[in-house]
């Protein structure tokens, strides 16, 4: 088949998928933003992995997917994840706990937020990684900006997590607050309230594979999920499942049953 | 009475809003969302109003209509899907193709790759900000490339927001159509394209209805979702309408009693 992927990276996993699926006699065709042209030259090849969420990835799977290319994850899921407020009320839809979260311009906000709103930690609306995040305390702490509102969520106080999934295989781990995925991480024998909430996500979304960051709250023992993503590097799963012949097997799978139906 | 609440910005409230509201005086009451002063706090959705009416796209303005679609099940002239695809020049071009309406042919290709067109339109790729277009016209060797401004500064200025610029393939046409649509029905008015002659209401003229234009403009309304907003066509030579541009905010002042048309469909679409 020929087999295009939609990554903001060659290497890492995009490269090592790439790899195998050549190993296995597929055609491999990566597309980075600085040579995507979106139109029909794209419509060549059999399906997609949608591997990143930038703007225009997203916009080139929403794409695909009206031309019936066949994009995994789907273009509307990936949307999902990449949009703070969409993932918001996904989780919330299925009652998984979220913190609170509000949005409003810097003037109105210094005006509105009541002392007992605090601690909070802004973040990109649309965007993932440690940009733009930071952790205000008072309304003290808000610095005047550049126009646009911004995105606020309740810093809950306690144990951080990353929980990886692929198909029925978890791997939970406890992490530094505020780090991203590469960090490095303690393993977490079990946590049975994390798998209820990772195969809930996993089943109402139909998703093959992804990762939930959580928090379990120091003072209540509540577990919140604090951000979710469709398609992490895996950096610390360390199971003795291979992450890039399985994510690559699923999706070979899924593809040759859409392939069916049509 | 019935209570609409107006979500809107500063700008579409200071220019845009006030026939409107003057309309809507004795006959509902309006209660303004105002984007730059609200606090969108989402466990907060208990709305007293039977109708929403956003008259404007900002950020904090399409997530409080996610709030309310999500939470409530009150309506919302136009949703926030809608609002998005419609700016979205790219997606909504997608979407329009795929409903088999003539749309001038496009790509969206990284900054310095140029498109397989002779002749085209250089747009940015997200409409969202109030801007009204602003073209550099050059001819090179007999072909014309037109650039709006703000696709420059989104993609190339200090702070660039943006790496792919849209081109969209240039139609010569005599006349640019411009197609108001509240909820079933739509208003018709020929002008001199803007790039001809960038005062467009100058030239601008009523005109009979067209049942080509009427259908498509249905067609596109309903494949965006879109209930109120305008849209641009041009005319090519083989007298194909192709649409060019779908607005989900349109300037309603434009169109004669706009302000009665608009408030009096919004309190027949209200929930009671």
């Amino acid at each position: 088949m020929k087999i295009g992927i939609l990554s903001k990276r060659t290497g890492n996993f995009t490269g090592k998928m790439k790899s195998f699926f050549k190993s296995s006699g597929h055609q491999v065709n990566l597309y980075a933003a600085k040579d995507l042209c979106i139109n029909d030259s794209l419509l060549d090849n059999d399906f997609y992995i949608l591997k990143s969420k930038h703007l225009v990835y997203l916009i080139a799977g929403y794409f695909l997917e009206a031309n019936k290319v066949p994009v995994i994850p789907n273009t509307d899921v990936s949307y999902t994840h990449k949009d703070r407020i969409e993932t918001y009320f996904a989780l919330k839809r299925i009652g998984l706990l979220v913190p609170s979260i509000y949005m409003g311009f810097i003037n109105t906000l210094k005006t509105n937020l009541k002392k007992s709103y605090f601690p909070l930690i802004s973040k990109p609306v649309f965007g993932s990684g440690s940009r733009g995040v930071k952790v205000y305390n008072s309304i003290k702490d808000f610095n005047p900006q550049d126009g646009e509102p911004l995105y606020l969520e309740k810093y809950i106080e306690g144990i951080h997590y990353l929980a990886y999934f692929i198909e029925d295989n978890y791997y939970i781990c406890e992490k530094q607050p505020l780090t991203n995925e590469h960090g490095e991480m303690k393993l977490i024998e079990s946590d049975k309230e994390i798998e209820e909430y990772l195969k809930k996500w996993k089943q109402n979304y139909n998703l093959l594979f992804g990762h939930l960051d959580l928090v379990r709250e120091n003072n209540t023992n509540k577990l919140y999920v604090v951000d979710a993503g469709t398609f992490p590097e895996f950096s610390n799963w360390k199971n003795e499942i291979d992450p890039v012949s399985s994510i690559c097997d699923l999706i070979l799978k899924k593809i040759s049953r859409i392939k069916k139906i049509e | 009475m019935i209570k609409i609440g107006l979500i809107t910005d500063k700008y579409h409230l200071e220019n845009k809003s006030a026939q409107f509201l003057k309309y809507c005086k004795n006959r509902a009451e309006v209660s303004i969302y105002l984007e730059e002063d609200y606090l969108l706090d989402f466990s907060n959705y208990n709305f007293d109003e039977n109708i929403f009416f956003v008259k404007a796209k900002g950020d904090l303005i399409l997530n409080l209509v996610k709030l309310i679609e999500n939470e409530t099940n009150l309506p919302v002239i136009n949703s926030s899907k809608s609002i998005s695809l419609a700016f979205n020049r790219f997606l909504n071009s997608v979407y329009l193709r795929e409903a088999d309406i003539q749309v001038p042919d496009f790509t969206l290709n990284p900054v310095g790759i140029s498109p397989p067109y002779d002749e085209y339109i250089v747009k940015n790729i997200i409409d969202q900000k109030n801007y009204a277009f602003k073209p550099q016209i050059q001819k090179r060797e007999g072909f014309l490339k037109v650039t709006d401004f703000r696709a420059i500064e989104e993609s190339s200025g200090i702070n660039p927001k943006y790496t792919h610029v849209y081109y969209q393939e240039f139609v010569k046409s005599k006349w640019e159509y411009k197609v108001y649509l509240i909820g079933d029905v739509a208003y018709y008015f020929k002008q001199i394209p803007v790039l001809v002659d960038p005062d467009k209401m100058k030239s601008r003229v009523e005109i009979e209805k067209d049942l080509e234009l009427t259908e498509i403009a249905h067609k596109a309304a309903k494949t965006i979702g879109l209930k109120v907003c305008s849209m641009d066509f041009l005319k090519s030579k083989n007298g194909f309408f192709y649409l060019t541009d779908i607005n989900s905010s349109p300037n309603f002042n434009y169109l004669k009693n706009g302000p009665k048309l608009v408030g009096d469909y919004l309190i027949r679409q209200a929930k009671t």
